[in-house]
């Protein structure tokens, strides 16, 4: 169940097909997530599967199933602005209600020369008045380039605070729900053996989630280009996974929030080796700090 | 000759126009989505309604899958190989978690495909679904069974194997040996 042992395409194909059992199921997804052959391999059954897929006969879903969609579509437009934050960004696009402002009238010296063909025949007659119409209309537009740029300005610095924001909400509201999670398993990690101070660290997983938060205080410093690394060790005697490397403060504490994890992997332990900077595809022994 | 292909009144879509129509719902555009739908909802609904057998039933898998495109649009990614050809997939797995009456297991959007299949393109499509289904047709009784089993009924080899008497490694070889003489026939 290593690297250095590849499943079988069959099993792939039942992997594939979500045909295995749980624990035969995450000891697949735990070896593909680091063996590229067996990665390649899984693609390929996928597209297997899917040319396989379109030998069904085809049929047309009832009319009413587009329109279901479209009106839940339509109702659920308000959640879509959040993902169109960054867009905002760019310097040079203007929003709608900016662009009818900008429309012409992007720059008060083009004015004289927009305005010119409005030169009416009373205009020649008495031109003091188009002067006094331009000088209105130069004004005018002076005013509504400065409300733009000042509607601008508070667009950039509301589309900057949402796209720090949006992030930090979501990966807060993960935060939260695996510390509250019932079924989350919580770890405690000590040294072994005990030394003073002792280093401690404390892992909170959620296996159907593959959500992780690490935390461990008293940390030893590192020596140069070192760094500590945490591990998964999976219940179905896979391989260990890698969960994050990490540095420790001043103080000797560092943290590990959801490193990227394999979904349905359930743990047996934990565990935390010092790897070369860049972290390692297996750990090193000793095992500073190991938990189950 | 050619059976339906799924797409309803749309020039030849391809890999392309699915990422433009992919970025444009990214941005909120309906149109966008309704567009998406027209061209992909018969073969998501088509597979659905294979596994599941219940129109009801199928129309909600279609509908889980077209909202989970509308609100993320970037669960899908180009890298993944054709939407074509993960659509049906997707629309597979969430049938059968819908037969099993589970939750739908995470990695199922998770997965990537060759970028061999272009099942974007109508006319690669039209003559690949040809071929698949010929080859699919000539295949020894016992593969095509047993794939059809475990794809389109969910059944595991375990199952499969008590419910044909055979034994669990020639399960697992058929649909092996199956899945590739269909490679073998489409990458000729």
């Amino acid at each position: 169940m290593n690297t250095a042992r590849h499943f079988e395409p069959e099993d792939l194909a039942l992997f594939a097909m979500q045909l295995l059992a749980q624990d035969e199921a995450a000891a697949v997804a735990a070896h593909v997530e680091q063996c590229g052959a067996c990665r390649q391999s899984l693609t390929e059954v996928q597209g297997d599967l899917a040319a396989y897929a379109h030998t069904v006969d085809l049929h047309t879903p009832p009319a009413e199933a587009r329109e279901r969609l479209l009106k839940q579509v339509a109702r659920e437009k308000k959640t879509i602005p959040i993902d169109r934050v960054p867009e905002k960004q760019e310097p040079e696009q203007e929003t709608i209600p900016l662009a009818s402002y900008g429309r012409g009238l992007g720059h008060g010296a083009y004015l004289p020369e927009e305005d010119a063909p409005r030169h009416s025949p009373a205009g020649r007659v008495l031109p003091w008045l188009g002067w006094a119409a331009a000088a209105a209309l130069a004004f005018a537009a002076g005013n509504l380039y400065q409300q733009r740029d000042a509607l601008r300005s508070i667009i950039a610095t509301q589309s900057s605070t949402m796209n720090q924001a949006v992030p930090g909400v979501a990966a807060a509201r993960q935060v939260m729900e695996a510390l509250t999670d019932p079924t989350a398993k919580r770890v405690v990690l000590n040294a072994t053996p005990p030394e003073k101070p002792t280093p401690q660290g404390r892992a909170t997983y959620v296996a159907s989630r593959g959500t992780l938060i690490f935390v461990a205080d008293n940390l030893e410093p590192l020596p140069p280009a070192k760094v500590y690394e945490l591990w998964l060790i999976p219940a179905s005697g896979a391989a260990p996974v890698p969960a994050g490397t990490f540095q420790p403060d001043a103080k000797g504490s560092a943290s590990v929030l959801l490193p990227t994890l394999p979904k349905g992997v359930e743990a047996k332990a934990f565990g935390v080796t010092i790897e070369a900077e860049g972290g390692a595809t297996k750990p090193t022994l000793p095992i500073i700090l190991a938990g189950e | 000759m050619y059976r339906e292909t799924g797409l309803v009144n749309s020039p030849p879509p391809s890999r392309e126009e699915d990422a433009v129509l992919l970025g444009q719902i990214r941005k909120g555009e309906e149109q966008a989505m309704a567009a998406l739908y027209d061209r992909y909802s018969k073969i998501v609904y088509s597979v659905a309604l294979r596994v599941l057998r219940d129109p009801s039933a199928a129309e909600d898998v279609l509908q889980e899958i077209f909202m989970q495109i509308w609100r993320n649009p970037g669960g899908f990614e180009a890298t993944r190989g054709s939407l074509g050809g993960w659509l049906a997939v997707v629309s597979r797995n969430r049938a059968i978690d819908a037969l099993r009456r589970k939750r739908p297991m995470d990695p199922v959007d998770e997965l990537t495909l060759p970028s061999g299949y272009d099942l974007a393109n109508e006319a690669e499509r039209n003559s690949m679904m040809e071929k698949t289904r010929e080859v699919v047709r000539q295949l020894p009784l016992e593969q095509r069974k047993t794939l059809e089993m475990a794809f389109f009924d969910g059944l595991t080899h375990t199952e499969i194997a008590e419910m044909t008497g055979d034994p669990l490694g020639t399960v697992k070889t058929r649909i092996r040996s199956a899945l590739m003489t269909l490679r073998k026939a489409l990458t000729a």
